[in-house]
């Protein structure tokens, strides 16, 4: 079992941004996941890969708070802004209310946070603006297309200027070319925001893309529960990195960890 | 099956309506039908003018529009409500699912006898009655209409900070089951109008009064009219709710 030996920040451990030690996972009886450690430094873009029904998403939801973990702890220190949200997320599919306008949905994690009416609509347009969608602020949900809506997502979740974001396989539902499109503005967006990411994938190569380090997740069997197979640290550069030499070693390594090459695969 | 264009499709529905018209005036003409017992549609109009010429048909006309208006009110008011909340409170669910069961298969009319009793022969004890049939549709379109609002909705609510009980029913439940518990208040608009004459037969001023009185005097033409009337009326409220229910469903594809 990995542990966070190989996490360079470590010793810095009082500014994380998410902590989450020795959680364990389940529904009714059954562990499916147990001892995941994490530690996420501000600013930092933590991947979650592993076979589909590790858990993945369920971590997620344990990390974010949404479910109790079963065992452990998990901690979002909380900050002392009144007009931001520790955390926020990016749902799978877009789960944008359609009885909302785009802006208004952007505007649901501003609701109850100190903003005035005003102030809530500049918060609103300014990530849509990100996203390039601020000419469709007026629009009805269901009159975007699926990657548009996936995008007033993302700019939803940015919106509350999250300390840490939690991304539950943003990408998978879309077409390959929307999906790479969407994936170099997120790499584009991490510039301009200052959230840490904790980014869940069944894709490998689109963790290596996007990730500084890969917590991998594996080795469940029938009755054994799923568990950490390691962290990698992406040693490649931030920029062209599909291009990178080290890019395919990397996912390869990544691969022989998860004990299946077909996982980039499945559904 | 081969489509109508519109504007055929309306032309045949006017032909079949003056159709039907047509051969009742001629079988009554002609002596096919006892002349006493069904009124020559002919008559009708000049009926009906004497009736809005008395005075009559505004009375009536209003007194069933009170009714109807504080029956359908309370009843879509609380079966809304009571629906709602049995949706979203488990408990409050159970406390009374067997009271709902037991009380549902009753019809309106049934409560005329305690309406009575408790209210005295009034248009309170109409509204009452009104207000218990459009209560049940309410409740059980709303109740399940809350149900199937897909889950996920609820963790995005919470997910934003919106977890508080008010918060997710305001910005959650509410507008995710608005066209299930607006289909709802239309079915009981109309369940309204059924209950409405039943209501004033047993004496209340209204509508339904004033068509006991006609026939009491084999008087078919004014029977004729105020079926027609409440034709009229059931239309009107039915268009004029569509217009309100469009606008507030505009976000739906
Ligand atoms: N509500 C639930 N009740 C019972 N079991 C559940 C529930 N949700 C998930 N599970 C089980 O927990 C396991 C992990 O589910 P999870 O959704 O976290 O997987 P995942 O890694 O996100 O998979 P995928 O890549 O397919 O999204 C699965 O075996 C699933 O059957
Ligand atoms: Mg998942």
């Amino acid at each position: 079992m990995a542990t966070l030996s190989d996490t360079p920040l470590q010793d810095d451990a009082s500014s994380a941004v998410l902590r989450a030690q020795g959680v364990s996972l389940g529904f009714s009886g059954t562990t499916i996941l147990q001892g995941v450690d994490l530690e996420v430094q501000p600013r930092e873009f933590v991947a979650v890969v592993g076979a589909s029904g590790v858990g993945k998403s369920t971590l997620l939801r344990a990390l974010a708070g949404l479910i109790a973990p079963r065992r452990g702890e998990v901690e979002i220190p909380a900050g002392n802004s009144p007009d931001t949200r520790a955390w926020s997320m990016v749902f799978q599919a877009p789960r944008l209310f359609p009885w909302r306008r785009v802006r208004a949905n952007v505007e649901l994690g501003l609701e109850g946070l100190s903003l005035s009416r005003a102030q809530r609509r500049e918060r609103a347009l300014e990530p849509l603006a990100l996203v390039g969608l601020d000419d469709y602020a007026e629009r009805w949900p269901h009159t975007l297309s699926g990657g548009q809506q996936q995008r007033v997502g993302i700019a939803r979740a940015l919106a509350v200027r999250p300390r840490v974001l939690f991304m539950d396989e943003p990408f998978s539902a879309l077409d390959a070319i929307t999906r790479r499109r969407l994936q170099n503005e997120l790499v584009d967006l991490r510039r301009r925001s200052d959230a840490a990411i904790v980014f869940v994938t069944h894709d490998i190569e689109e963790a290596v893309l996007l990730a500084d380090r890969v917590l991998v997740l594996g080795g469940g069997k029938d009755d054994t529960p799923a568990g950490m197979r390691d962290v990698i640290d992406v040693a490649l550069p931030k920029e062209e990195r599909r291009e990178h030499p080290g890019f395919a070693e990397c996912v390869q390594r990544i691969e022989g960890l998860i004990g299946t090459s077909a996982a980039n695969d499945a559904p | 099956m081969s489509r109508l264009s519109r504007p055929r499709r309306l032309l045949i529905s006017a032909l079949g309506l003056a159709g039907f018209i047509a051969l009742w005036e001629v079988s009554l003409r002609a002596g096919l039908l006892p002349g006493n017992l069904v009124p020559l549609p002919s008559t009708i109009p000049g009926v009906f003018w004497a009736e809005i010429a008395d005075g009559i048909w505004f009375e009536v006309v209003r007194s069933s529009l009170s009714h109807y208006a504080v029956g359908v009110a309370i009843g879509s008011l609380l079966g809304i409500t009571v629906g709602v909340g049995a949706a979203l409170v488990p408990t409050f669910n159970a406390l009374h699912a067997w009271l709902a069961r037991l009380l549902r298969p009753i019809p309106p009319l049934a409560w005329i006898p305690f309406a009575i009793i408790w209210f005295g022969v009034n248009p309170t004890a109409a509204a009452f009655i009104i207000s218990i049939g459009v209560f049940w549709i309410n409740y059980f379109t709303s109740y399940s209409a809350v149900r199937s609002v897909d889950p996920g909705y609820d963790e995005v609510a919470i997910a934003f900070g919106q977890q508080r009980f008010v918060d997710r029913l305001a910005k959650v439940s509410l507008p995710a089951a608005a066209p299930g518990i607006l289909g709802g208040l239309r079915a009981g608009l109309g369940q309204g109008w059924m209950t409405v004459v039943a209501a004033e037969l047993f004496g209340i001023p209204g509508i339904g009064q004033r068509m006991m009185e006609a026939s009491g005097l084999l008087a078919t033409d004014i029977v004729v009219v105020y079926m027609l009337t409440i034709a009229g009326l059931y239309a009107l409220f039915d268009a004029l709710f569509m217009v309100v229910q469009r606008r507030m469903l505009r976000w739906q594809p």
